[in-house]
């Protein structure tokens, strides 16, 4: 069965590439074809040579932009599910709650980057709230629809075995949720990225929203794109990574 | 309404085997139509002579808003008793069970007797083994995992918890499966898992509620006779619902039979047929005259809660 799924992805993964290098083919015939100017469209390998030229800033832009992510994302899934669950056993507290949370959400959270730029400064502490806000209402509206979908009877078969709440919660609860806990989770990863570089765009002192940015300001182009595919790999990667955290853990909602 | 009693006693009247699980649906009423007007006809044969009853209900009654589920029950099981109970659906059977359980209060103004102490319903949480009509494995968990679930919420540590179920898989037919999803068995073997975490919890009452139900004809047979085995091994008091006149009499010790809803207990026949039980016991006289006498109660119940109804 771990041999199907390894083939299974295998193939998936060699579609991938052969799909990206496919578009990447298109590209550079039609932008060295049509002989278009860079800001419009560079051509692939152009972007590569740039790249190349440019990997130590690249890389440290990446490691900026990265860090914010990453660390917005745990802080933002930490307070969602911990919201999520305080907000279940507390049952007068969610009527209050989820209306707020659930309109707080509809609005894009970058709405709000302006003012978290003026309160927590142009550093990485604005992207990491920004990025903690956004991930945390998904997380916590992700983690509610899971606790909510606990089987009525399971609850009474095990408090038949005398659980109390916390047990109810911990043995029942918490297991039911996590294939959406962690579909959340799943979204969320990329959503990370893409505000911690729109936050960074607003204004920042590195990171790749930074260096867009900067390279938009001095018509560099190739510099655009290169941060684009960089940031790009980190979406994917992240995103990869959760991805197989779920196929590992999650085993039983995928069967 | 006439042409589905005829029917009846037409299956009635092809043997034991056929379609006993059938029979009990025909006589189900209505939903909505009136069976309150049944005159009380307990058949008491009070346990008074063989010690004092594991537990007792007197005046059981039970309303979900307008409905009435349970009415003026009497139950009492004594220890070491195998009771089953037939009835059609809705006739409150679950919500026995729930009570049993202690997850459901009873309306007040009852008697509920645990080992002889007077007690509220939800003071037998965590004193009675209870098996629901699904098994409601934990996707989860691994065979071994979902037996040992009451031990862990008991507070035993899962390694020693682990040595026990481990013990006692293959008394239940599940020895090398124990690291099998619940998603990779059968039914029946998901039953035997569920059977093994109810055994597992081990309290003076076991509350079983309908558990071959969802089985085939052929599996539920050998997992009645496996029960029986088991019980026997075990020495627990069991109180095992069903929808099956065969199964009632072929398992119990005695046979409850509840009237339409409101529920309450029609008719108490004791079973003497001798144990071990065989499997072509249920072709032998004794037993059709049993399950004459019971599928008369049953039939009874149903003819009067139509009568009631106008037909």
């Amino acid at each position: 069965m771990t041999a199907f799924m390894q083939t299974d992805s295998a193939r998936q993964i060699s579609r991938g590439i052969a799909g990206a290098l496919l578009v990447a083919a298109v590209w550079e015939i039609c932008a060295r074809g049509l002989n278009l100017p860079a800001y419009i469209l560079p051509s692939v390998t152009s972007i590569l040579a740039g790249m190349v030229g440019d990997l130590a800033s690249l890389l440290e832009a990446a490691r900026f932009t990265a860090t914010e992510s990453f660390a917005g994302y745990a802080i933002g899934c930490l307070i969602g599910m911990a919201a999520a669950i305080l907000v279940t056993m507390i049952p007068s507290a969610r009527s209050i709650v989820l209306p707020l949370a659930t309109a707080i959400n509809s609005v894009p959270v970058v709405a709000y980057s302006p003012l978290v730029l003026l309160w927590f400064g142009i550093g990485m502490a604005s992207k990491i709230v920004m990025v903690a806000v956004a991930v945390s209402f998904t997380i916590f509206l992700s983690t509610i629809a899971g606790l909510d979908r606990v089987d009525r009877k399971s609850v009474d078969l095990i408090r038949s075995f005398g659980a109390g709440r916390l047990a109810v919660l911990w043995r029942l609860r918490l297991p039911t949720a996590l294939p959406l806990i962690i579909a959340g989770m799943r979204v969320s990863t990329v959503r990370s990225v893409i505000v911690a570089i729109v936050t960074e765009m607003l204004g920042a002192y590195g990171g790749l929203g930074w260096v867009i940015y900067q390279a938009v300001l001095q018509i560099d182009f190739v510099k655009v794109w290169a941060a684009i595919i960089v940031a790009s790999a980190i979406s994917l990667a992240f995103f990869g990574a959760i991805s197989f955290v779920e196929r590992r853990y999650v085993f039983w909602s995928k069967a | 309404m006439m042409e589905r009693a005829m029917a009846l006693t037409e299956e009635h009247l092809r043997g034991p085997a056929a379609g006993a699980m059938g029979l009990i649906d025909l006589l189900k009423p209505s939903k909505g139509r009136a069976v309150a007007q049944v005159p009380a006809k307990l058949e008491t044969a009070e346990p008074t002579d063989a010690g004092k009853p594991l537990i007792e209900l007197r005046n059981v009654s039970k309303t979900f808003g307008t409905v009435k589920a349970l009415q003026d029950l009497e139950v009492s099981i004594r220890p070491g008793e195998l009771v089953t109970v037939v009835g059609p659906s809705g006739c409150g059977k679950s919500t026995l069970f729930n009570i049993l359980a202690g997850l459901e209060e009873p309306d007040p103004g009852n008697v509920l007797r645990h080992k002889g102490i007077s007690s509220v319903a939800s003071d037998l949480l965590g004193k009675v083994s209870f098996m629901p009509q699904r098994d409601l494995l934990l996707p989860w968990r691994n065979v071994i995992d979902n037996a040992i679930l009451a031990l862990e919420i008991e507070g035993m540590p899962r390694g020693e918890a682990r040595k026990q179920a481990m013990a006692m898989l293959p008394e239940f037919g599940l020895a090398g499966f124990e690291a099998q999803y619940p998603n990779q068995l059968s039914g029946g073997m998901r039953q035997r898992v569920a059977l093994m975490r109810t055994f597992l919890f081990k309290r003076d009452l076991m509350l079983l509620d309908e558990p071959f139900g969802a089985l085939d004809a052929l599996t539920r047979t050998m997992m009645q006779r496996w029960l029986l085995d088991v019980w026997q091994n075990h020495k627990r008091t069991v109180l095992f619902i069903t929808h099956d006149v065969d199964e009632a009499i072929f398992l119990g010790d005695r046979v409850l039979v509840m009237t339409a809803r409101p529920g309450r207990v029609k008719l108490e026949q004791a079973v003497d047929l001798p144990r071990p039980r065989k499997a072509d016991i249920v072709t032998s006289p004794e037993f059709i005259a049993l399950k004459k006498t019971l599928l008369e109660a049953i039939e009874e119940e149903s003819m009067k809660s139509f009568q009631v109804a106008g037909y």
